[in-house]
C-alpha cells in the first residue's frame, strides 16, 4: 500500500464511557482503501469498545469517526451498517433460533458487489453440510466461519472482525488466515482486532497497539522486525 | 350416542358447549398469539391487550353507526367486512403510537415497569370507555352474508361461528408461518436474541419493534371485530379476558408462538367441556390447569427451559438514611397516629392504616425480594371474607375471626408461593395474577360469600371481651396498634439475617445460591410472610368497615397495592405508608369525579412509571444523598484549600 491511497475510515480523538467508567481516552487511527489493519492489545485495552463505537453501539462517546468523508459518530448502528461497514462481533453472535441458512442470509444486502452464497460456501465448505441445522449447534470453528461468511454477502466494503481466532484450534486459525488473505485480495478493506500477534503479524499491512484506551504505538509491516520487544511489552501479561 | 347417554349428557348440550368452547378458544388463540409475540420481541407483558381488543369491537360498532354519530356529515354506515379491514389497521396505528410515546421508554428498565405501564394504560382506556358507555353492552348484528346456520344432524352450526373458527385458525397459523418461516420472521427472531447485533447488520430494530407491537395489537383489534357480533360490545369485554390470556400464555410456554395458538384453542375447548360436566369450575378451570402445568412442566407445555431471569432490583431505599430508621419512625408514627383521629375523620385514618399495612406487606416481597407479585388481592380478600363470615355467620369472638382470616391467607400464600416461586420477573407476575383469579371466581360463585352483595353488616364485637369495637375511637386505636406492630415486624424482618439474605437474593441471586443459600426457600418464606401480613390487613378491613366484598379479591386491589408501593417508593421503609396516605387522600379528593377515578388512577400509574420510578421517598432519598455528597465534596475542597494555604505560607 502506498501512502497516497485514500483513507476509508478515520478515528480522531475518540473517548467512550460505559456508565461512569471511561473505556477510551482519545483514540486515533485510520485505515486506507484495501488495507488490512490490526488493533493489538491486551484484554480490557479498549479494542472491542473502539469497534463498538465505530458501529454506533456505544452511545456515550465523543470524537470524530469519519467513514468515506462522512462523520458517522452520531449515527445509529443501522445507518452506519448501510454506509458499507460490516461487523463480525466477538463471541461470534450466531443466532440459536435461526438455522445456518437463515443466519447466513440474515444481514440485508446494502450494495452491489457482495459475494454470492455459493462463493461463501466455497470458502467454507463445512457450512454446506450443516445448512439446515440450528446456528448454535455448530462447533466453535464452524460458528466462526458462519459469522465471517455472513457479512460477506452484503456488499459492504469495510469488514470489521473482533478476535476471530479466539478459542479456536490452530488448524482453524490457519484456515481463517487464508480466508482473510483471500478477502484482502478481493479488495475488501479489513479492520482486525487481535490478541494473537503471530496470527496478525503475517496478515496486516499496519498495526496499531492499543493500551489504556488509546493507540500507543503504530508499526507498518516492515517495521515489525526491530520492534518485537516493544510489542511484547504491550501484549505480554 | 349411546355412550353419551351413559354419562348422562344430552349430545346437543355437549356439542353446543364444544362449539362455544371452540369459539372462545379461537379468541384465546388470537389474543395470546399477540401477547406472546409482543412478549417474545419486546419483553413487555402487554396488559393493555384486553383494552385493545375492546377498541377493535368498539371500532366496528362505531363504523356501523357512523351516520348516527356524525349526523351532519352524511357518512355511510360501514359494515362488517370493511370493518374487518379498517379497524385492525386503525388499532395497529394506535398501538404504534402507544409504543412510540410510552412503551419504548421502558425497554431498558426492569420487566415490572412494562407491566405497570400497560396496566395503567389499560385502566385509562377502559375507564374512559366505561365513563361513556357504562356496563351496558352495545349490540352488533351478525353480517347479512353470514347469517343462518347448517343443521349437522346432531347439532345446529351457525355460519358466523364456523367462520370465526376458520378465520382464527388461518390468521394464527399464517402468523406462525410468517414468524417461523419467512425472512421478516428471521429478523424478528434474531432481534429477540441480540438486538444490537441485528442493528449493526443494518436493520432498523427500533422500527421493527414498533411494527411488531403494532402487529400484535392489530391482532387484538381483529379479534375485537370478530367478537362484536358474538359477545356484547362493552367497555369491560377486555378486562376479564386479559387475565385468562396471560394464563394461556403461561400454559403454552412464554414466548412460544405455537404454544400460544394450540393452548388457546385447547383451553377454550376444555373450558367448554367443563361447562357441561362441572359447570361450577368452568370459570377457574384454565387457572387450575395453569397451576398443574406449573407443577409438572414449569416452562409451559411448549416452552423451552430458559435460563432464569434475575429478580427485579427496583428498590430505591438507601440504608443508613434517617428515612430508613425504623425505631425513629415507629416513635413518630405512634405519636402521629394518636394525634391523627383528632385531625382527620377516624374512618379515613383507619383506611390509611389498613392500606399502609397491606402495602408494607406487599413491599416485603416486591421491594425487598424483588418478585413482582400481582395477586395480593387474593390474600387480602380471602382473609376479609373468612373474618367477615366467622363474625357474621358463626358469631365467633373478633380476635378469633381475625386469626382465622390470617391463617387462611397464610395458607393460600404458602400454596401460591410454592407454585410460583420458581419463576421470576414478568412470569411471576402473570402466575400470581392468574392464581388470584381462582380465589376471585370462587368468591363470585360460593354461596357463603353472597356474590355481588358481599358479606355485609359484619359485627365488630368486643376485642378480648373487653374493648368495645363498635366505638369508632376504640376501633381506631386497635387498628393503630396492629399497624404499629406490623410496621415493627416488617422492620425487624428486613434487618434480621433473614432480611439480609433476601436483599442478597435481590441483588444477585446466582451469587446467593453459590454461597449456599437455598434461595427458593427464602423467597417462599418471604412470600408467605407477605401473604400473612396482607391477611392481617384484610381481616382488619372486614371488621372496620363491617364488609367483605368482591372488590377486596378483585385484581384492581392487587393493582392498588402495587400503585401505593410505587408512589411511595419501592423497597423503602416509609414508601408504603406514604403511598397509602397519598392514594387514600387522592381517592377521597377524586370521589367527586365518579367513574373518572379509574382513568385518573391509570394516568397516575403511567406517570409514576415514566417520571417517578423511585417514588416519593426514593426521590427524597436521592435528593438527600446528593446533598450529603455535595457537602462532603465541599468540606474536602475546603480542607484542601486550607492545606494549600498552609503550604504556601
Amino acid at each position: 500500500m502506498t501512502e497516497t491511497s485514500k483513507v476509508v475510515l478515520d478515528i480522531a480523538d475518540l473517548h467512550a464511557w460505559y456508565g461512569e467508567s471511561k473505556a477510551l481516552h482519545g483514540m486515533n487511527f485510520d485505515i486506507r482503501e484495501g488495507e488490512l489493519v490490526t488493533l493489538l492489545g491486551r484484554n480490557g485495552a479498549g479494542k472491542t469498545t473502539a469497534l463498538r463505537c465505530i458501529m454506533g453501539l456505544v452511545r456515550k462517546k465523543t470524537g470524530v469517526i469519519t467513514y468515506r468523508g462522512e462523520n458517522v459518530a452520531a449515527r445509529p448502528p443501522e445507518i452506519i451498517a448501510r454506509r458499507g461497514i460490516a461487523y463480525c462481533p466477538e463471541e461470534r453472535g450466531i443466532f440459536s433460533s435461526l438455522s445456518v441458512a437463515e443466519n447466513l442470509e440474515l444481514p440485508p444486502v446494502i450494495a452491489k458487489g457482495g459475494m454470492t452464497v455459493d462463493e461463501i460456501l466455497e470458502l467454507f465448505p463445512n457450512l454446506k453440510a450443516r445448512w439446515q441445522s440450528p446456528g448454535t449447534k455448530l462447533s466453535g470453528g464452524e460458528q466462526q466461519m458462519l459469522a465471517i461468511g455472513r457479512i460477506l454477502r452484503t456488499g459492504a466494503k469495510l469488514l470489521i472482525f473482533d478476535e476471530p481466532t479466539e478459542g479456536l484450534a490452530p488448524v482453524i486459525v490457519k484456515q481463517i488466515a487464508v480466508v482473510l488473505e483471500k478477502l484482502k485480495a478481493r479488495g475488501f478493506t479489513i479492520l482486525l482486532v487481535e490478541q494473537n500477534f503471530r496470527f496478525a503479524a503475517k496478515l496486516a499491512d499496519r498495526h496499531f497497539v492499543v493500551d489504556h484506551g488509546k493507540v500507543v504505538e503504530r508499526f507498518s509491516r516492515d517495521e515489525l522486525a526491530g520492534n518485537e520487544a516493544k510489542i511484547q511489552h504491550y501484549l505480554g501479561v | 350416542m349411546a355412550m353419551m347417554d351413559l354419562i348422562g349428557v344430552p349430545p346437543a348440550l355437549l356439542f353446543g358447549q364444544l362449539l362455544v368452547g371452540l369459539i372462545n378458544g379461537a379468541f384465546y388463540a388470537m389474543m395470546s398469539l399477540g401477547v406472546a409475540i409482543i412478549f417474545g420481541m419486546l419483553r413487555i407483558g402487554n396488559f393493555v391487550h384486553g383494552a385493545q381488543y375492546m377498541l377493535g369491537a368498539f371500532g366496528a360498532w362505531y363504523l356501523m353507526r357512523l351516520p348516527e354519530l356524525f349526523p351532519g356529515l352524511g357518512l355511510p354506515s360501514i359494515g362488517y367486512w370493511w370493518a374487518l379491514v379498517i379497524v385492525p389497521l386503525v388499532v395497529a396505528v394506535i398501538g404504534a403510537l402507544m409504543e412510540r410515546i410510552f412503551i419504548r421508554r421502558v425497554y431498558d428498565l426492569d420487566h415490572a415497569y412494562g407491566l405497570l405501564l400497560t396496566v395503567g394504560l389499560a385502566m385509562a382506556i377502559e375507564g374512559a370507555f366505561n365513563v361513556y358507555y357504562g356496563a351496558a353492552g352495545q349490540m352488533y348484528g351478525v353480517p347479512e352474508s353470514l347469517k343462518g346456520g347448517i343443521n349437522l344432524g346432531f347439532m345446529f352450526l351457525p355460519i358466523y361461528r364456523a367462520w370465526v373458527i376458520a378465520a382464527a385458525i388461518v390468521v394464527c397459523f399464517g402468523t406462525w408461518y410468517m414468524v417461523e418461516r419467512t425472512k421478516l420472521g428471521s429478523y424478528l427472531r434474531a432481534a429477540t436474541e441480540n438486538p444490537d447485533l441485528v442493528r449493526a447488520f443494518g436493520i432498523n430494530v427500533p422500527r421493527l419493534l414498533m411494527l411488531t407491537y403494532a402487529f400484535g395489537v392489530g391482532l387484538a383489534g381483529f379479534a375485537g371485530v370478530m367478537a362484536a357480533p358474538i359477545y356484547q360490545v362493552s367497555p369491560q369485554m377486555g378486562q376479564g379476558i386479559i387475565i385468562t390470556i396471560f394464563a394461556v400464555v403461561v400454559i403454552g410456554g412464554m414466548g412460544s408462538i405455537f404454544g400460544a395458538i394450540v393452548s388457546g384453542l385447547m383451553l377454550g375447548v376444555i373450558e367448554g367441556l367443563t361447562k357441561v360436566f362441572y359447570p361450577q369450575a368452568s370459570a377457574t378451570v384454565i387457572f387450575i390447569i395453569m397451576a398443574l402445568v406449573l407443577i409438572f412442566r414449569p416452562a409451559g407445555l411448549f416452552g423451552k427451559e430458559t435460563t432464569s431471569h434475575s429478580v427485579a432490583d427496583v428498590s430505591s431505599g438507601r440504608s443508613g438514611s434517617f428515612l430508613e430508621n425504623g425505631r425513629l419512625w415507629l416513635a413518630i408514627f405512634t405519636v402521629g397516629g394518636v394525634a391523627l383521629p383528632f385531625l382527620v375523620y377516624p374512618v379515613m385514618g383507619m383506611k390509611i392504616l389498613v392500606l399502609a399495612l397491606f402495602a408494607l406487606a406487599y413491599n416485603l416481597i416486591f421491594g425487598y425480594v424483588g418478585l413482582l407479585a400481582f395477586g395480593h388481592a387474593a390474600f387480602y380478600g380471602a382473609s376479609a371474607y373468612v373474618t367477615a363470615h366467622a363474625a357474621a355467620a358463626w358469631g365467633l369472638p373478633t380476635e378469633l375471626c381475625i386469626l382465622l382470616g390470617v391463617v387462611v391467607a397464610t395458607a393460600i400464600g404458602a400454596l401460591f408461593g410454592w407454585l410460583a416461586i420458581r419463576r421470576q420477573g414478568l412470569y411471576f407476575a402473570m402466575i400470581t395474577l392468574a392464581l388470584a383469579q381462582i380465589i376471585y371466581f370462587y368468591a363470585v360463585q360460593a354461596p357463603w360469600t353472597h356474590g355481588e352483595d358481599g358479606i355485609q353488616s359484619v359485627p365488630r364485637g368486643t376485642l378480648f371481651g373487653v374493648i368495645d369495637l363498635s366505638n369508632t375511637l376504640n376501633m381506631y386505636f386497635v387498628t393503630l396498634a396492629v399497624f404499629l406492630v406490623g410496621f415493627a415486624f416488617v422492620y425487624r424482618i428486613i434487618h434480621s439475617p433473614f432480611g439480609q439474605t433476601l436483599k442478597s437474593i435481590r441483588e444477585n441471586e446466582p451469587r446467593a445460591i453459590s454461597l449456599g443459600y437455598s434461595t427458593d426457600r427464602f423467597k417462599l418464606i418471604a412470600f408467605t410472610l407477605s401473604a400473612m401480613l396482607s391477611g392481617v390487613a384484610g381481616a382488619l378491613k372486614a371488621i372496620i368497615f363491617q364488609l367483605a366484598s368482591l372488590a377486596d379479591v378483585f385484581f384492581m386491589t392487587s393493582a392498588d397495592v402495587l400503585l401505593m408501593t410505587l408512589i411511595g417508593g419501592v423497597g423503602t421503609l416509609l414508601g408504603p405508608v406514604v403511598g397509602a396516605a397519598v392514594l387514600v387522600t387522592l381517592q377521597r379528593e377524586l370521589a367527586t369525579l365518579g367513574a373518572w377515578v379509574v382513568v385518573v388512577q391509570g394516568i397516575i400509574f403511567v406517570l409514576c412509571v415514566l417520571f417517578l420510578r423511585k417514588g416519593i421517598i426514593g426521590t427524597l432519598e436521592e435528593f438527600l444523598a446528593n446533598r450529603a455528597e455535595r457537602k462532603v465534596q465541599q468540606t474536602a475542597d475546603r480542607s484542601e484549600a486550607t492545606t494549600r494555604i498552609k503550604v504556601a505560607q
